[in-house]
């Protein structure tokens, strides 16, 4: 299948897969039942940024399928295959604020889940003034836990944000990587839609610091793309599901490092398969230069450790 | 009475009025004296290649004559004269090639002409198996001119193709048995079996046009680029200005026109002189403007950024603005009406080639020995001739467009390595070009060539098909005069990627590149044959495979048939915009738009409608991506 018509692929899975736990949240709670996520003044950030409306009952997220509906144009231009990329983050978006809706304490530790609004302001600084030179997302499940955890740490001694998607999250935990806000990494969730919180990160960030006016997609495609400094390394087969989910990212400006054979598109869409090359070639596709030099201390140094405390076993 | 439309270009109306006023006839002119063309010539059923004849057959099969004296059908007639038009096209870039490479053979360390790029030059003479490692750069470069001029004479085996043709393109080809042997050799073979008497079969002899066209496409033109790049540079890219408006008001304006770089070489040097700058200025002149028209502009805007007057159509309105002191020529596609034109004004037309004497022409005969100073020489007739202009005569249009121009292959490949993650390479490769042509991002490429014909709207053919593939994701090349039609209308510059569609466009910004890339003259139709082979080869597929095509909107010489064929015998489809006289041979037309296909799988379109062409087009590379499964 080429690259677009697996794009849209996907992007109708992420569809279904939204219809499904929207019709669930409207026989279960009912259209009247209120919908949010936690700590937050930007309702479904996503959607909200895309379309400057905000979603407050069932009946809204059931309505917002259309915005999902009418993003997947099946013809095979770059435009529309970025369009159903953003088309599965907002259907990826109205899976994870139904499951708010269907349970009071979707996440669970080691899994944040949504990321609330004052942790997002906390963040501003430091990615304004480049003490968190980037943000890394890793997706998916690496050969072995010793590899997750080379990749991960190796953005963590060099001040990036990492969030975590899939089974890499237990691939870290085996490898005992040290994880949390301070520490600069962060597991989002095991299903592939909670992505979507680390998309809400870029896209608060554009519109509480670039002040972006909700509903200019134009501009808030924009300002993550040459603003909030993230990419993507996607590890393990990849569904059709995870390549409309990287076309989101891509129409983000945020480049895909994979580790699987894909149809590459330079600069973009990047298939790396030696692990000891994948954090350069993210930095390098995404052109972040790490401010500090790296000290040649037996122990990963960054401000990412800052915040760690010494515990009495280790 | 409403005046038709004879050009979409500004300045060439402009200067059509002036000629109407100044009394001078032009082109255009001459085609309305000659009223309608005659039918049979038009059809291609009408041979003379006997004293039996002329005879004319009937364009319409069953009906009227049906064969000639000698017993040709329409079919034979008609592949015969294609053939012709093959041998003729392929012999003006044969000849072309051929000084190239006896130029090569004469560079000497302290001579006018000397090697400037190295690394290609031993890139070339080690595909010809000639030996580099510790050799003088001269030696080999000897040693090269002499391993080309063998293929041109070449009496048995075949010649030596690049290893750019893929492994199953060149097998396709020996399967047909249709792998050049000597270039001059498949030209008189053409010439012996048109002969009154010997070949009288459609198809075979359109399988010797194949072969003579592919040692064009694959050898002559071939060469001619590949060795000036080795002598006068690998072209980069780099900005220049086009349009009539380039002739400047107070300057000693100089229109080189025709064909080999040799000649502009020599008179850009000259030109730039300090002395030769100095007696510009004690003629009262503010300095020398060096111009460009047709392919001789188009080799030196490619290296020396010179700017591009106009196209073919357009030459005599160079003369007609009054402020041309010279105009150089030396061979092809120059009309031999200019030198009747310039007595009219005070323009020097000054012819240099012993291949194209013009009469009544200013002849300097360009000194193979002393090739610099017949080049000063030139230029000092054209500043002497400067207090001749007549001012009151002069109108320069007021129109001039930047453009970006010097994409040669090796360019192109620059340009990539600039979105290669260096952690992933490699680099100099056509990989992200394959890359994003099999995602899908860009949907193909289309090279755009050829010349302009006054049976067409003055490049409106070239302008409309361009626009419409790279609306629809196509990137375009371009070369001969199809590319100044792009430079005047602003299409060879980065703001041109406003109306791409959007994945051209993202293409553009990435790259930082115009979507329409000036690959050169008409011999360096050659560097899109590397550059595909090249793509083709980083895919493992055939050209054949690749979402690739070529068009020729207002083609109108022999050698754009020459180039059609070898480009589609390439595996390349090939759009015409100008019926090519066939139509009365219904053999010929099937072996050409249909056929030929089963063969090398391209075929001719022929389609005078640009956005039909458009539509053609994207619909069919369209087709081809669903083929091979992207
Ligand atoms: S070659 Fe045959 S068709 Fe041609 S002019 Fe002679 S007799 Fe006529
Ligand atoms: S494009 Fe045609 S008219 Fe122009 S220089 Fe080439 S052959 Fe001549």
């Amino acid at each position: 299948m080429n690259l677009f018509q697996t794009i849209f692929t996907g992007s109708k899975q992420a569809l279904a897969a939204a219809e499904g736990i929207v019709k669930q949240a409207v026989d279960e709670k009912g259209r009247d039942c209120k919908v949010a996520f936690p700590d937050t003044a930007y309702s479904l950030p996503t959607f909200y940024a895309a379309t400057g409306k905000k979603v407050t009952t069932v009946a809204e997220l059931e309505a917002a399928l259309d915005v999902v509906r009418s993003l997947i144009v099946e013809e095979e231009m770059l435009d529309k295959a970025l369009n159903a990329g953003l088309a599965t983050a907002v259907a990826a978006e109205l899976v994870e604020a139904a499951k708010y809706v269907l349970s009071d304490a979707p996440y669970a530790a080691p899994c944040a889940g949504f990321i609330s609004d004052p942790i997002i302001r906390s963040l501003g600084v430091p990615l304004v003034t480049g003490d968190i030179p980037g943000v890394a997302v890793v997706l998916g499940e690496c050969p072995d836990a010793e590899t997750a955890a080379k990749v991960i740490k190796d953005y963590q001694s060099k001040g990036l944000l990492t969030f975590l998607v899939g089974k890499v999250i237990d691939q870290a935990v085996e490898a005992n990587v040290k994880m949390g806000l301070e520490l600069r990494v962060i597991p989002l969730g095991y299903d592939v839609t909670s992505v979507i919180h680390v998309v809400t990160v870029a896209i608060r960030a554009a519109l509480i610091f670039g002040a972006i006016k909700p509903g200019n997609l134009a501009d808030l495609l924009q300002y993550t793309s040459e603003r909030v400094p993230a990419f993507v390394n996607a590890f393990g087969p990849l569904s059709e599901l995870v390549v409309s989910a990287g076309a989101g990212a891509i129409a983000l400006g945020f480049p895909v490092v994979t580790d699987q054979t894909v149809t590459e598109v330079p600069t973009l869409l990047l298939t790396q398969k030696d692990y000891d090359k994948v954090v350069k070639t993210s930095l390098e596709a995404r052109k972040i230069k790490i401010k500090i030099t790296e000290i040649p201390i037996p122990v990963a140094f960054a401000a990412a450790f800052e915040g760690e405390r010494i515990r009495k076993n280790d | 009475m409403s005046e038709k439309v004879l050009s979409i270009d500004k300045t060439t109306v402009q200067m059509l009025d002036k000629a109407k006023k100044d009394g001078v006839e032009t082109a255009w002119d001459r085609k309305e004296i000659l009223k309608a063309s005659c039918g049979f010539g038009l059809a291609g059923v009408c041979c003379r290649n006997c004293t039996m004849g002329p005879c004319r057959v009937s364009p319409v099969p069953g009906k009227g004559a049906e064969r000639g004296i000698c017993g040709a059908t329409a079919d034979v007639i008609v592949s015969r004269n294609f053939a012709r038009m093959v041998a003729a096209g392929a012999a003006a870039h044969a000849d072309h090639g051929r000084s190239i490479v006896l130029e090569l053979l004469h560079t000497s360390p302290d001579g006018a002409i000397k090697v400037k790029d190295e690394k290609k030059l031993k890139k070339v003479a080690s595909r010809f198996g000639i030996e580099t490692e510790g050799k003088d750069v001269y030696d080999i470069a000897h040693e090269l001119a002499q391993a080309g001029l063998n293929d041109f004479g070449r009496q048995y085996g075949s010649i030596t193709l690049p290893p750019t043709v893929p492994a199953k393109r060149k097998e396709t080809w020996e399967k047909l048995g249709i792998v050049p042997r000597g270039f001059d050799r498949e030209v008189v073979a053409i010439m012996h079996s048109t002969h009154v008497g010997c070949m009288a079969d459609a198809e075979e002899m359109l399988r010797m046009s194949m072969r003579c066209a592919l040692a064009d496409g694959w050898l002559g033109s071939y060469m001619a680029t590949e060795l000036s790049d080795i002598m006068f540079g690998t072209p980069h890219s780099r900005p220049t200005e086009a349009s009539l408006g380039v002739l400047e008001d107070n300057q000693v304006n100089i229109v080189l026109h025709g064909h080999e770089p040799s000649l502009s070489e020599m008179i850009v040097q000259a030109a730039e002189m300090p002395e030769m700058i100095e007696l510009a200025k004690s003629q009262g002149a503010d300095g020398i403007n060096l111009c460009g028209m047709c392919c001789t502009a188009n080799e030196a805007t490619m290296r020396h950024g010179v700017k591009l007057a106009g196209n073919f159509m357009q030459q005599e309105l160079a003369v007609i603005t009054g402020a041309v002191e010279a105009l150089v020529v030396d061979v092809q596609c120059i009309m031999p009406a200019l030198a009747k034109l310039a007595t009219n004004y005070h323009t020097k037309f000054i012819t240099t080639s012993p291949k194209a004497h013009i009469t009544g022409s200013t002849h300097i005969e360009m000194d193979e020995e002393k090739p610099l100073e017949t080049a000063v020489g030139i230029v000092k007739e054209a500043i002497m001739n400067f207090k001749n202009r007549d001012k009151s005569k002069v109108v320069i249009p007021n129109v001039k467009t930047k453009a970006e121009v010097g994409y040669s292959t090796e360019e192109i490949l620059n340009k990539l390595d600039g979105v290669v993650n260096s952690q992933i390479g490699p680099m100099q490769s056509a990989k992200p070009l394959a890359d994003v042509i099999v995602a899908g991002v860009i949907r193909g490429a289309a090279g755009v060539v050829g010349c302009n014909n006054p049976k067409t709207v003055h490049d409106e053919g070239h302008l409309e098909v361009i626009k419409g593939l790279i609306k629809n994701d196509i990137i375009v090349v371009v070369t001969g005069c199809a590319a100044q039609a792009a430079a005047k209308a602003g299409l060879l510059t980065k703001e041109a990627k406003e109306l791409c569609g959007p994945g051209l466009k993202k293409v553009c910004e990435l790259v930082d590149i115009p979507p329409v890339l000036h690959m050169g003259s008409c011999v360096d139709i050659s560097r899109i044959l590397e550059l595909v082979g090249t793509t083709a080869n980083h895919l493992g597929v055939d050209i054949s495979d690749l979402p690739v095509v070529g068009i020729a909107p207002e083609y109108m010489s022999e050698k754009a048939i020459s180039i059609g064929t070898y480009v589609v015998s390439s595996g390349i489809d090939t759009w015409l915009g100008v019926v090519p006289p066939v139509t009365g041979g219904p053999a010929v037309v099937d072996f050409l738009t249909n056929k030929i296909e089963e063969w090398v799988g391209a075929k001719f379109f022929v389609e005078p409608d640009p956005h039909k062409t458009v539509e053609q087009i994207v619909e069919r590379i369209n087709e081809k991506r669903k083929k091979i499964g992207i």
